[in-house]
């Protein structure tokens, strides 16, 4: 009986918090078009967020694209195929696996950091004192991180999909001799724009799911450094869970409309 | 300004906080609002600047009840209220310049060189200019309340409430503050609302004090009338006290 208790309340918070954080986006698409823009403050936190992740996607891609290369090729070479694997590399990282990747090492990283800020900034009364500055802190702190994270992960997913392609390329030349320009055209052959339109427009959707989520509990942290803590850890997990599900409906989505 | 409370009511999930409260203040004079931790007094101030909504009553800042405003008439009327919290609340992850700059950059037209002449003129004023670099982390209890008195003076607003301004603090820092409250009254001529359990800032800075018990003041009068007061709940707070 403990145990239905515990899921029936786990499953009302869950709700509960989805709710929420459908009434966070839509009173964020109804201020984001108001002035002040606090363009100082988005571009500020666009280089924080790129800072804060820059090495760790880094290192993350590279293997990607070193482990997949390593992985794929036996599998190809059985088949007389191995001139495939720079577009099979490619073609898995830039449509599903550097999004994604990318997606959930920023969640871990930025949507914890946004949910332990605002939330410290809630219990500190920091928000109280905006408040009764005449400072309305949605638009302040949380408008402009999701801004921020909502164009900082395309960018960030770019960039991985080139260092991932890079370690494909590393591996590749474990068994093969392939120069770089070779390499890179036989990408090209395989390539096409769709495979950019699958990949790289869903990374402005998961750019703001961090930050909305990490915002929302942030900003309604309460029980002080309990409630920050949690905040910080529930951003996370709550927004992984939310791009993984997305990720699946728009990877529906996009090959409906885009048929192979 | 003028600052007129009627009839204020709150409670939380039935616990009753305010029951009824009435006060007025008198334009440049400074109320203390006594009480044991706990018994409403910060629910009371973050009521007269809707950091709280109250359930039902009046509260007049000057002529407009602030309970009437929507939210863009109600940021105008804030302009003109300071507010000190009880943690100062400094934005931690800006300067004490930028704490300052703050509210100028966004309620004034002033270029960047008055923005600075301000700041630096509010932090002598509060003996702090040597931390105008610093990081709120790097100040101590004291100096983050002179930082945050600064921060809330620094549009010259027409009310001022202060929260417990001497919470956490020594006693020697605590009468440091009570002056500085006091001369800053002095300076700005502000309609000023102290709200503390410290009988050392509420006698040094009080022109009426308020004592409040069970949702409702149970004293209303000068510090004088106050000390001298036959009222037992009176003389146990003052016996605890002082």
């Amino acid at each position: 009986m403990k145990i239905i208790s515990i899921i029936t309340e786990s499953t009302n918070r869950f709700f509960e918090t989805i709710g929420g954080l459908m009434n966070f986006s839509i009173r964020f698409f109804a201020e984001v078009f108001r002035s002040p823009y606090e363009i100082e403050e988005i571009k500020k936190h666009m280089d924080e967020l790129g800072v804060k992740t820059l090495l760790i996607v880094s290192i993350t891609g590279f293997i990607i694209g070193l482990v997949l290369g390593m992985q794929t090729q036996p599998v190809l070479a059985r088949f007389g195929a191995e001139l495939f694997l720079p577009g099979t590399i490619a073609l898995s990282v830039i449509r599903e696996l550097g999004p994604v990747i990318t997606a959930l090492i920023f969640a871990g990283r930025v949507a914890s950091g946004i949910g332990a800020e605002l939330g410290s900034m809630r219990v500190t009364e920091q928000i109280d004192a905006m408040v009764v500055s005449a400072v309305d802190p949605f638009r302040f702190l949380v408008v402009t991180r999701v801004l921020a994270t909502t164009l900082m992960l395309p960018l960030l997913t770019i960039y991985v999909d080139f260092i991932a392609i890079i370690g494909g390329f590393v591996a590749v030349n474990i068994t093969q001799n392939m120069t770089f320009p070779y390499y890179i055209s036989l990408i090209l052959d395989v390539l096409t724009f769709t495979d950019f339109i699958q990949g790289i427009p869903k990374t402005f959707v998961f750019g703001f799911v961090i930050g909305i989520v990490g915002s929302y509990l942030g900003f309604n942290a309460t029980k002080g450094t309990e409630g920050v803590g949690r905040a910080s850890t529930t951003s996370v997990v709550i927004s992984s869970i939310l791009i993984i599900l997305i990720d699946m409906v728009i990877v529906r989505l996009t090959l409906m409309i885009f048929p192979e | 300004m003028k600052v007129k409370v009627e009839n204020l009511n709150k409670s939380f999930n039935g616990l009753i906080v305010l029951d009824g409260i009435n006060f007025e203040v008198e334009e440049g004079s400074t109320a203390v609002v006594l009480g044991r931790s706990g018994i409403g007094k910060s629910v009371l101030l973050k009521c007269i600047v809707r950091l709280i909504e109250p359930d039902s009553g009046k509260v007049f800042i000057g002529d407009v009840n602030v309970l009437d405003l929507n939210e863009q008439q109600l940021n105008e009327m804030r302009k003109n209220i300071g507010f000190l919290f009880q943690s100062s609340a400094l934005y931690d992850s800006m300067t004490v310049r930028e704490n300052l700059a703050f509210p100028l950059k966004r309620h004034t037209d002033l270029s960047e060189k008055e923005i600075e002449e301000n700041i630096k003129e509010m932090l002598a004023l509060v003996g702090l200019l040597e931390a105008i670099d610093k990081m709120p982390s790097e100040l101590s209890g004291g100096m983050k309340k002179r930082i945050g008195l600064a921060r809330s003076l620094i549009l010259k607003p027409k009310v001022m409430l202060y929260d417990e301004p001497t919470t956490g603090l020594d006693p020697v820092t605590s009468k440091e503050i009570s002056k500085l409250i006091l001369d800053m009254q002095k300076q700005f001529k502000m309609t000023s609302i102290v709200v503390t359990h410290d009988m050392v800032v509420a006698s040094s800075v009080a022109d009426n004090i308020f004592l409040l018990e069970n949702g409702n003041f149970v004293f209303k009068g000068t510090p004088e009338e106050f000390m001298q007061s036959d009222l037992q709940i009176v003389k146990n707070f003052l016996s605890q006290k002082l």
